[in-house]
């Protein structure tokens, strides 16, 4: 339990001190920043393996006359994992790439701030507190998103904000209409609404859909994301490819699995169609990313195709699928953010941020573009890396739940990721190595090299040797079936 | 005898503010003791308001009478302290004092004159009185000589500015408010004539039996009554005046009547619609429906008006014409959780709306800048005083754990309850668009920069006042129970619910 309220409280703590911190003091502020994270991660995956090792923690708090529930189940575990991860990995690339920019104070501020709300998402124990934290997550990165201050970044924030309000709202809907069917919204072993009938249901799933939906970034509510892009890249990296979409992603997977139940779920008509909107949105999705020049645009549309690969392993309701969708949730956020990152290197070192223009780039960066290299063969699905496995048992649930066509989705989109980065990865290494500048040295460009570097080495590690995290993606398997 | 002095309390709260408010004038070399004079009636009126809440709970809910002067009804005055009427009182206590602590040494500046200012310390304490008034009148025709005491001085209020553009908009309001007493006048001689009665209860026991004999006349009443308040309250599309007056009135002014008086007068209409009337003839004459379709109306058209407003306080003004919207969509929903939750809404939008204007007061004071493009940096500047318009926002917007949400939640449920799905997402889309239009505030204030002025949080009786909203908004967002709880059961009496 204690380990549960310190990693949630770490970010909040540390975001204080922070905003405590004079603007000028970088060192000081360095210091406290890493050992929020630090204590986050330690914490957080200290609460995991306790889930996992079969622990039940659970807090309530009634406020505002509603049961408000803390308890992470292996699901949740998982996310809380993939979050305190990546936001160390993300906070030490910030190092690096935010030296020396302005507005530091608030931007550390939030960045930790975030931390905890998405770590409340992931424990959330009902879809009261689950609200919560989701409207609080949208309002706690929306300075994130404004930090250039410029008036293209003052509306994709404006944008930002309404698309998440317009879907916490659906969502909010959704939870008063299951609280006055059932009187409560609590995450347990029996879904919310089992032994619910009727035709309304399908609606209900439907808003429960559009509200998580719009943090997912299922077509047409992703419009927010590309232009969410004018955040500095860790921003991007961290919450737009991972922490902020994944909390849509999860969302819906708690509505699939501990809402409604794969029981009640395959009884709606509206289920049945759900594959196919995530197949749209992968394929056009990526289709779109392709069409793009400007690389972080390329990999935000990317974002919204990959991110529908998890919600279909889930929309199977296969435990093959769900799998999955599991091991894609790890294996993406890990290559993603690499990529990322690999994009900020270069923005940062050469200035360089359309991709026509990125020949050749190889020679004066490459480790960055190796690292590039890596990521781009795990969005293909090759392999030595991670997301082989992914979409070997994505396509297996598909046809588990007696869909084949929807591996061919996956093989298509394959294919199309294909065309999307190995071009560039060719380009970045044509013409000669001679006379080309060495971009990869300083203290800033290693702060930035080392996590890239690194994701790119776990992700292939993983690829390796998938039974690192097998046994976490059963647990989580084996909740729900 | 200890129970003396709590059998007057109903009545002793309504003419408290208003003999006080009488001597002000004549008080007014000696400012500070008005100041305090006012300070002090509005700590004795939350002290009683206080008080009858705790003798309500005794007793679980059942209403405390009074009979004037002794003589029961229906020859002699009947005023009744009920769940509806205390939650009133004490929504008017808790941001009456506020809003004098906000007035304490700064109201000269505004008004302009020792005099003047007296004054409108005096047309204040008659509108709270006259707003303690609607909360336990029961008499019909009280609830007319309480609505023209508090639309005349609340045309005071506006017209004490020193602008001339606000006597232009008390005029305007002054006709607009009369016509609105006109009506009502009018309706309550309609019930009058068909019952015999002015006493509420007996004119409903009447009307229940004889309406059929003349229902065109009582159709009449119920559409005088509906459209009568409907103009007071600012009911959309009779709202026009609301704007100009609630913008040009001096700062406490438009906090008190954007806060306060706008929700007096739906009160009234609540009892008059459900304690005469009735549910049945209500249902009969469809005016539920009328009040969803206005409320859903308001909340529309106010949210993107007050979208298109630069000015701060008129983009506070229109947003008070939305979220009266709100209260008025509850009130058709005719089922305890909608009601429950719109009287709930209305305490929230009272604290609410009142920190917003006073905060935009002071802001406007201190930097002498009127529109929302113009504040860039207040924010760190004034950081108590962004604060507790940042507390506000959140509320307005319904966020967790800040008072709006609770009633958003409960109007939900009734929403739901009453199978009316257009009302449940209108209620939601305000809520986007209250974010839309003042969340840009927040933005310029926080994240853009004016640099080189020097603007600072006013004195310390306003950031007290700043406080004390803030810390309740909050308070009720997270311990809502006690409000919630008279609401609920204010809203099973007013269906007659056991």
């Amino acid at each position: 339990m204690i380990n549960l309220i310190l990693a949630l409280l770490s970010g909040v703590v540390g975001a204080l001190l922070t905003a405590l911190i004079p603007a000028k003091n970088d060192r000081l502020r360095t210091t406290v920043v890493f050992a929020a994270l630090a204590s986050a991660l330690i914490f957080s995956w200290r609460t995991a393996l306790l889930v996992f090792a079969g622990a039940e923690l659970e807090l309530t708090f009634g406020l505002a006359g509603l049961t408000w529930r803390l308890a992470p189940d292996p699901l949740g575990a998982m996310f809380v994992l993939i979050a305190s991860t990546l936001w160390l990995v993300a906070g030490l690339y910030s190092a690096g790439y935010m030296a020396g920019k302005r507005n530091l104070k608030s931007y550390y501020s939030f960045f930790l701030l975030a931390n905890s709300i998405t770590l409340g998402v992931a424990c959330a124990g009902n879809l009261v507190a689950l609200y919560l934290f989701y409207e609080l997550l949208t309002l706690s990165t929306y300075p994130l998103v404004i930090h250039e201050r410029s008036a293209e970044a003052v509306k994709a924030g404006a944008k930002y904000i309404i698309y998440s309000l317009s879907g916490a709202g659906a969502l909010l809907a959704a939870i008063v209409i299951t609280h006055a069917l059932t009187g409560h919204s609590d995450f347990t072993s029996v879904p919310v609404l089992a032994g619910q009938t009727g035709k309304g249901l399908n609606w209900l799933l439907a808003l429960f859909i559009a509200g998580f939906g719009v943090k997912a970034a299922i077509m047409p509510l992703h419009r927010w994301l590309p232009e969410a892009m004018v955040a500095p890249t860790p921003i991007s990296a961290l919450l737009h490819a991972v922490a902020v979409v994944y909390s849509g992603v999860y969302g819906i997977i708690r509505v699939v699995y501990t809402v409604f139940g794969p029981e009640l779920m395959s009884s709606l008509t509206f289920a049945k169609a759900l594959p196919w909107i995530a197949s749209f949105t992968i394929l056009v999705g990526v289709m779109i990313a392709t069409r793009q020049d400007v690389l972080k645009k390329r990999l935000a549309y990317h974002t919204i195709s990959q991110l529908s690969y998890i919600l279909l392993g889930a929309f199977t309701l296969q435990p093959l699928g769900l799998s999955g969708a599991m091991l894609h949730m790890i294996s993406y956020s890990l290559l993603k953010v690499t990529l990322f990152f690999c994009a900020g290197i270069i923005a940062e070192q050469t200035g360089e941020t359309v991709v026509s223009r990125m020949g050749g780039v190889g020679w004066s960066l490459p480790k960055t573009m190796a690292a590039f290299g890596v990521a781009s063969l795990g969005m293909v699905g090759m392999l030595p890396l991670n997301t082989f496995w992914s979409k070997y048992y994505l396509m297996r649930g598909g046809v588990a739940s007696g869909s084949w066509p929807l591996a061919l989705v996956l093989i298509t989109s394959g294919i199309i990721n294909a065309v999307c980065f190995i071009p560039t990865v060719v380009a970045a290494f044509k013409g000669e190595s001679q006379g080309r500048v060495h971009l990869e040295s300083g203290s800033s460009v290693s702060l930035m090299l080392v996590p890239t570097v690194l994701l790119a080495g776990i992700s292939l590690l993983i690829g390796l040797w998938p039974g690192l995290v097998w046994d976490g993606v059963q647990a989580v398997v084996n909740s729900f079936f | 005898m200890m129970t003396s002095w709590t059998t007057h309390l109903p009545v002793f709260v309504v003419i408290l503010p208003l003999f006080v408010g009488f001597i002000l004038p004549t008080l007014a070399r000696r400012l500070r003791l008005v100041e305090n004079l006012v300070i002090a009636v509005e700590v004795i009126s939350f002290v009683m308001a206080a008080a009858l809440a705790v003798l309500l709970f005794k007793q679980n809910g059942s209403p405390i009478p009074y009979a004037m002067g002794g003589w029961p009804a229906p020859w002699g005055i009947r005023i009744i302290a009920d769940n509806l009427g205390v939650l009133f009182l004490l929504v008017i206590a808790i941001v009456g004092l506020p809003i004098a602590l906000y007035t304490k040494g700064n109201l000269r500046e505004e008004v302009g004159g020792r005099s003047r200012t007296a004054r409108f310390y005096a047309l204040y304490l008659l509108l709270m009185g006259a707003l303690a008034g609607m909360a336990v009148t029961n008499d019909l025709f009280n609830v007319f000589v309480l609505v023209e005491v508090a639309t005349l001085s609340a045309c005071g209020l506006v017209s004490a500015h020193r602008n001339p553009r606000a006597a232009e908009a008390a005029f305007n309001y002054l006709i607009l408010a009369t016509l609105g007493s006109g009506l009502v006048m009018g309706s309550i001689g309609f019930l009058y004539i068909t019952t015999g009665h002015l006493n509420m209860e007996f004119a409903a026991r009447e009307l229940a039996q004889v309406w059929q004999h003349s229902p065109h006349v009582v159709w009449m009443a119920a559409s005088f009554m509906l459209t009568g308040f409907g103009v007071k309250a600012a009911m959309f599309p009779l709202h026009v005046w609301l704007p100009d007056a609630h913008s040009m009135a001096p700062t406490p002014g438009s906090a008190v009547l954007s806060g306060l008086a706008v929700k007096g007068y739906l009160i009234c209409l609540l009892k008059i619609l459900y304690n005469v009337f009735g549910q049945t003839l209500m249902r009969h004459f469809t005016m539920h429906h009328v009040l969803t379709a206005a409320g859903i109306a308001a909340i529309l058209a106010g949210s993107i008006l007050a979208l298109r407003q630069d000015e701060l306080k008129r983009r506070l003004a229109y947003s008070t014409v939305a979220q009266v919207g709100y209260i008025i969509l509850g009130f058709g929903f005719v089922n305890q959780r909608g009601l429950a939750g719109s009287l709930f809404y209305l305490a929230s939008h009272a604290l609410i709306k009142s920190t917003l204007f006073l905060t935009a007061g002071a802001i406007i004071s201190a930097t002498g800048k009127t529109k929302v493009s113009e504040l860039a940096g207040v924010g760190r500047k004034m950081p108590l005083t962004m604060g507790a318009f940042t507390v506000a926002s959140l509320g307005l917007v319904g966020i967790p754990l800040f008072s709006g949400f609770v009633g958003k939640w409960h109007l939900l449920l009734g929403s739901f309850e009453s199978g009316n799905f257009a009302a449940a997402a209108v209620i939601l889309a305000g809520s986007v668009f209250c974010a839309a239009y003042l969340f840009p505030i927040l933005r310029n204030a926080y994240f853009q920069e004016t640099p080189g002025e020097n603007w600072q949080d006013p004195g310390m009786a306003q950031r007290a006042a700043f406080v004390l909203l803030s810390a309740a908004i909050i308070f009720f967002g997270i311990l809502p129970t006690p409000l919630l709880t008279l609401a609920q059961r204010a809203a099973a009496d007013l269906l007659f619910l056991q």
